[in-house]
């Protein structure tokens, strides 16, 4: 009787696992359709409108269409540099309704802008940011956006590789993005990349094709970057860099030969900002042009060869170095002087101007520049 | 019955005991790493796999003014280690007409590779590599026979020549044939994970990190991804790659040493023999 009981009740419980398990839908899709259903209101429709001229120089508002994260729940909507444009903003809440939206602040070396829209708290559907330290190839990304501006769409994928660097379009470089298999087309910049826990890890920015559509090649800037920066145009307006005041080329064994330099390689100063950090501490820039090749060179500079002790090979390597630091860090540069003497220039970095990104400009004729 | 029944309580309770334990450890672990368990077997076959494809870059000969050869970058694709001692099967139209061919090992280990065999047909070469007192690691070999369509697949290669990098898909479709330039490509897996060029010679795997197949070709109006990649059956490489990387099969090998050494030993007990006949 007792084991009759037992059993039974060994039956039921059987069951009850076996009819939980027999669902049509696989953990995978299951674990899918709880995020976008959790997700998919944080996720909003960014238009911007802006006048461009048509042949006849008749003014013409076009309109571009891109995706942002609602971050915090005072309405503050992380989204790209490039979705923003420079006209009128009109965000679309996944419930269809618009609201217009300013623009806070933006950074155009990591291609992310923050822009805001006065709706109450309760409206609003705020997507965690995770950590994109731990990214591991083959785990799930997922991709909520609004490709070719057709509406919401959720494409699905692994991460490729994580560790890429790209350049940003004033020259900056950009470590550590990831690289997904999830569609991500035109109209997808700016939306987050979420993990299968519900956390935003990247902001899809860019994509690798030759047609201009996916090919299955997809980047997304790092979480803990956008973190940085979206806190920073929050709080100031602007995302500051540490700033050495200078324009930098590679050093090739080449250029190092012609300028009887000590040294093969390293970062080779060639505009000193006037009364930047660079020049008070007593680094120099080219005095004279010279021409090798295609490539114009300045003799009489200094060239960096390690900054707070890490050598870097060329001007990215001190780049990346230099903004790994703060405003106001202290910065010990080796350099070595273009008579051969080798020196350490110690001093305190300072902050760039905003709109100082032109400066690299200056040195665009240079092969592969970068300014700090 | 007492007795009886404070046994099978003390069995209940043990049961029971055990059951929150393993619920706890289970819970613990998805919300710790909060993974499903396809995302894990797919970071568990990419980590078994990635150390045993290669990057392959290809320098190639064009003829500059006055018709000397200049070198030129030019492809860019990938392979898969089929022994430690530097062996890697890749596409023949990868190596094709290349002048010398450069593989990266894991992303910083850079050697010479040159080709020991060629295929055409099959659109297979086995190239080799000097691999001195560091072997490589050779990838498993799985069953493409076994292969059902909806069947997860990933495939590791390097298209445009970005680096490594990890596509996911299904198998769409099992024993196609392709026409391409006057060749037939027969018996293809079609899989809808992103091939571009550069994944050419790249392996597609199943989610237990075995090799399936070889990323061969794409159908696309545009020359990128359309998500119609084909690969060549693994089934394939076996029949095809011992003759590949030895012209001569091993038996015809030893027989030829056998044949040899007993010859020799024939030759020299033979001269003994008569030299002590004339003596």
């Amino acid at each position: 009787m007792r084991y009759a009981k037992f059993f039974s009740l060994a039956l039921a419980v059987c069951l009850l696992i076996w009819i939980s398990r027999a669902s049509a839908l696989t953990d995978e899709e299951v674990n899918n359709i709880e995020l976008y259903q959790r997700l998919a209101a944080g996720v909003v429709k960014i238009t911007s409108t802006v006048i461009e001229h048509d042949v006849l120089m008749h003014a013409v508002p076009a309109e571009g269409t891109g995706t942002g994260s609602i971050i915090d729940p005072r309405g503050y909507i992380l989204t790209n540099k490039h979705v923003i444009g420079s006209g009128k903003l009109v965000v679309t809440l996944a419930n269809g309704k618009k609201y217009r939206a300013r623009l806070i602040g933006s950074d155009l070396g990591s291609d992310l802008a923050i822009v805001k829209i006065d709706v109450p708290p309760e409206g609003l559907t705020v997507i965690p940011m995770g950590d994109s330290a731990g990214l591991k190839v083959g785990q799930k990304a997922i991709s909520i956006g609004d490709p070719f501006g057709l509406g919401k769409s959720l494409t699905v994928g692994v991460i490729s590789s994580v560790g890429r660097t790209v350049r940003a379009s004033n020259g900056f470089l950009v470590e550590n993005v990831i690289q997904t298999d999830a569609a991500i087309n035109p109209g997808n910049s700016g939306g987050p990349l979420i993990d299968s826990s519900g956390k935003i890890i990247g902001i899809t920015t860019a994509i690798f094709s030759p047609t201009g559509a996916s090919v299955g090649i997809g980047f997304a800037i790092p979480v803990n970057l956008a973190r940085k920066v979206a806190s920073q145009l929050i709080k100031k307006g602007y995302y500051s860099y540490s700033y050495l005041g200078a324009a930098l080329m590679d050093l090739f064994p080449e250029i190092s030969r012609v300028l009887k330099l000590p040294v093969k390689r390293g970062a080779l100063v060639t505009v000193v900002v006037p009364g930047g950090p660079a020049q008070k501490a007593g680094l120099k820039g080219g005095i004279a042009k010279g021409r090798i090749g295609n490539d114009i060179v300045m003799s009489g500079a200094d060239v960096i060869v390690s900054v707070n002790g890490v050598q870097v090979n060329n001007a990215d390597a001190a780049v990346r170095e230099i903004h790994r630091l703060r405003p106001g860090d202290v910065v010990r540069l080796g350099i070595v002087r273009s008579d051969g003497t080798p020196k350490i220039l110690t001093f305190i970095l300072g902050e760039r101007p905003p709109g100082e990104h032109n400066r690299a400009a200056v040195s665009r004729i240079i092969h592969r520049p970068g300014a700090v | 019955m007492l007795g009886r029944l404070s046994i099978f309580t003390i069995y209940c309770y043990c049961g029971l005991f055990v059951a929150t334990l393993l619920a706890c450890i289970g819970f613990s672990r998805t919300s710790a790493l909060a993974f499903t368990s396809e995302e894990i077997a797919t970071m568990k076959a990419y980590e078994r796999v990635a150390p045993s494809v290669v990057n392959i870059t290809t320098h190639q000969c064009e003829p500059g003014y006055f018709l000397c050869a200049v070198p030129s970058i030019e492809g860019a694709g990938s392979g898969i280690v089929l022994r430690p001692n530097g062996l890697i099967i890749t596409n023949y139209h990868v190596v094709y007409g290349a002048r010398d061919i450069e593989v990266m090992v894991a992303g910083k280990r850079r050697l010479k590779a040159r080709i020991i065999a060629s295929d055409p047909d099959y659109d297979l070469s086995v190239i080799k590599v000097n691999v001195g007192k560091r072997p490589l690691r050779a990838i498993k070999l799985g069953d493409s026979d076994a292969l059902r369509i909806g069947q997860r697949v990933l495939a590791v290669g390097n298209p445009f020549g970005l680096g490594e990098t990890l596509t996911a898909g299904v198998v769409s479709m099992t024993g196609r044939t392709l026409k391409d330039k006057g060749k037939v490509l027969k018996n293809l897996i079609q899989t809808d994970a992103a091939i571009n060029p550069g994944n050419s010679g790249g392996a597609l795997i199943d989610l237990s990190g075995r090799l399936v197949g070889i990323c061969t070709a794409i159908l696309s109006p545009t020359g990128a991804s359309v998500r119609i990649g084909f690969a060549t059956p693994v089934n394939r490489i076996k029949a095809v790659a011992p003759g590949l990387m030895n012209p001569w099969p091993k038996t015809v090998g030893l027989l030829t040493i056998v044949l040899l050494a007993v010859l020799v030993l024939r030759s020299l007990f033979g001269r003994r023999r008569r030299a002590v006949e004339v003596g």
